[in-house]
């Protein structure tokens, strides 16, 4: 065989080789984005009032994918960029309608239905954000026990995580709501979800 | 000596060739904030592979073992470049310094390995803004024609009796610039869709493939439309090279052809099949390989004439 063809053999067996192993990579981020967003817990039932005065109980989240947060229309800094995020996620899957929003308030003494109204007309651009209010002890008990996470010293010790619910109730995944790297994970994280819905 | 520097020219300009490669699939599989620190990976020289190794100010959601690993050998690999061009340059500052062509482009070449590196950072504290990713990316096509030009003037210090019998006429000096000039502007147009396909799916994250496609502006025909003058340009050089035996030069006006055929294929089959991803990182990586080997036809030649 002459030294050409020999190289010419050569380099198509390592492009080859190349090509397998970009497959596989492929492959196992692919899949390592879906197993990435397993089920941590299963919601427990709540009931809240909206801003417009209506019930919001557990059973909205069915069959739909959440974006759950805590915050109070007082809070100056984190709960900002956290309404901010949502309100630039909402729009962004604005043309769907599997995915929906929910603020729950950590200071009911203050927020009440008229100002969560003035909140959300600042925020939301669609009829898919709630923002709700309830007791103080039931929303501690939902942050501490239903999602994991800490609410002491309210309003202003509320967690500024994000908190990805999927269409059966289920918690999949958490995010720093004032982190660009985490929100820019959390919208591929959505678009993984809706897929396999 | 000289076969010393040409073997170190050579293994860096494989290694960065190499690099590309896994910068291009950190790129289509999405890998590129699998360490969301820089130049560490959560904080750790060695990537964690256990979610317990995460250090506290880092929000442990975001860790996915296998992207901070595709990441991380990305800069591996990257530092393996940088060492080996480090080589090379002494090797040039201490054996061959009297050629100044060489002595330059070894330190052109170790300021663009370190500058890309640096770069790396930005890309990541970006949140991978797709015009940054691409700049990455031009960098290390612009690494790669100063080492592939290396190599060829190594070789040239190492084998001083001729290789190939074709003479640089004006008109293959002047197609084959014509060639290179064309094919830099057809990757930054390539780029370019890349950059705005980026953009826009960022925005609209519920766009389908062929959705994103279709919402480019028309300046997308521009790519393939060049890419087809590509095609009849390196025709045009085989039909030149038609007399000369199949030397090294006649070997790379051939090759040259043929990978210009591979890309419009690679290209096409992207368009009408949705942008798989492999054939993104295929069609990336082809258009580096053509690059260099244009720089090292056009400099064996030029050889030829002196």
């Amino acid at each position: 065989m002459s030294k050409l063809s020999k190289r010419i053999i050569l380099l198509f067996f390592v492009i080859i080789s190349l090509g397998f192993v970009g497959l596989f990579v492929i492959d196992k981020a692919t899949n390592s984005r879906i197993n990435n967003i397993g089920v941590i817990g299963k919601v427990p039932n709540f009931s809240l009032t909206n801003f417009d005065g209506e019930e919001v109980t557990s059973s909205i989240l069915n069959n739909k994918i959440t974006i759950v947060n805590f915050m109070f229309t007082q809070c100056e800094d984190a709960c900002l960029i956290m309404s901010e995020n949502l309100s630039l996620l909402q729009e962004r899957f604005a043309q769907s309608n599997d995915i929906q929003f929910l603020s729950i308030t950590t200071d009911p003494d203050f927020d009440s239905l008229e100002i969560l109204n003035d909140y959300q007309r600042k925020y939301s651009k669609k009829n898919n954000w709630f923002f709700a209010r309830g007791n103080i002890i039931d929303i501690i008990n939902l942050s501490e026990k239903g999602f994991f996470l800490s609410a002491k010293l309210l309003p202003a010790g509320h967690s500024t995580r994000l908190i990805l619910v999927d269409q059966n109730n289920q918690i999949r995944k958490y995010y720093e709501g004032t982190v660009d790297v985490n929100i820019f994970e959390m919208q591929s994280d959505i678009v993984t979800l809706i897929n396999q819905m | 000596m000289n076969k010393l520097f040409f073997q170190s020219a050579v293994v860096s300009t494989v290694l960065s060739y190499l690099l590309i490669f896994v910068g291009g699939l950190v790129r289509v599989s999405g890998s590129g904030l699998g360490c969301p620190d820089w130049p560490k990976c959560f904080g750790r020289w060695i990537p964690p592979t256990n979610i317990s190794q995460i250090p506290e100010y880092i929000d442990p959601s975001s860790f996915n073992i296998v992207l901070a690993w595709i990441e991380y050998g990305n800069r591996l690999l990257g530092v393996i470049v940088g060492l080996s061009i480090v080589v090379m340059t002494m090797i040039a500052i201490i054996y061959i310094r009297k050629n100044k062509k060489i002595l330059f482009n070894s330190l052109l070449a170790l300021f663009l390995v370190g500058a890309n590196g640096g770069l790396g950072a930005i890309v990541v504290s970006s949140v991978l803004n797709p015009f940054i990713v691409s700049l990455h990316m031009i960098l290390a096509l612009f690494l790669v024609s100063v080492l592939s030009y290396l190599c060829i003037e190594g070789y040239k210090i190492e084998n001083n009796d001729s290789f190939s019998n074709v003479f640089l006429s004006k008109k293959i000096s002047f197609s084959l610039i014509t060639l290179w000039i064309v094919i830099v502007i057809e990757i930054l147009l390539g780029t370019g869709i890349r950059t705005n396909l980026e953009l826009i799916a960022v925005d609209n994250p519920l766009f389908s493939k062929g959705e994103l496609l279709s919402s480019l502006n028309n300046y997308k025909y521009l790519h393939t439309v060049l890419g087809f003058s590509l095609l009849f340009l390196s025709l045009y050089l085989c039909f030149l090279f038609r007399r000369d035996n199949l030397g090294l030069s006649k070997q790379l006006v051939y090759f040259i052809l043929v990978m210009i055929i591979i890309q419009i294929f690679l290209g096409e089959l992207m368009i009408f099949f949705e942008l798989p991803q492999l054939t993104r990182l295929f069609h990336t990586w082809g258009s580096s390989w053509l690059v260099g080997i244009i720089i090292i036809l056009y400099n064996s030649l030029q050889y030829e004439q002196a």
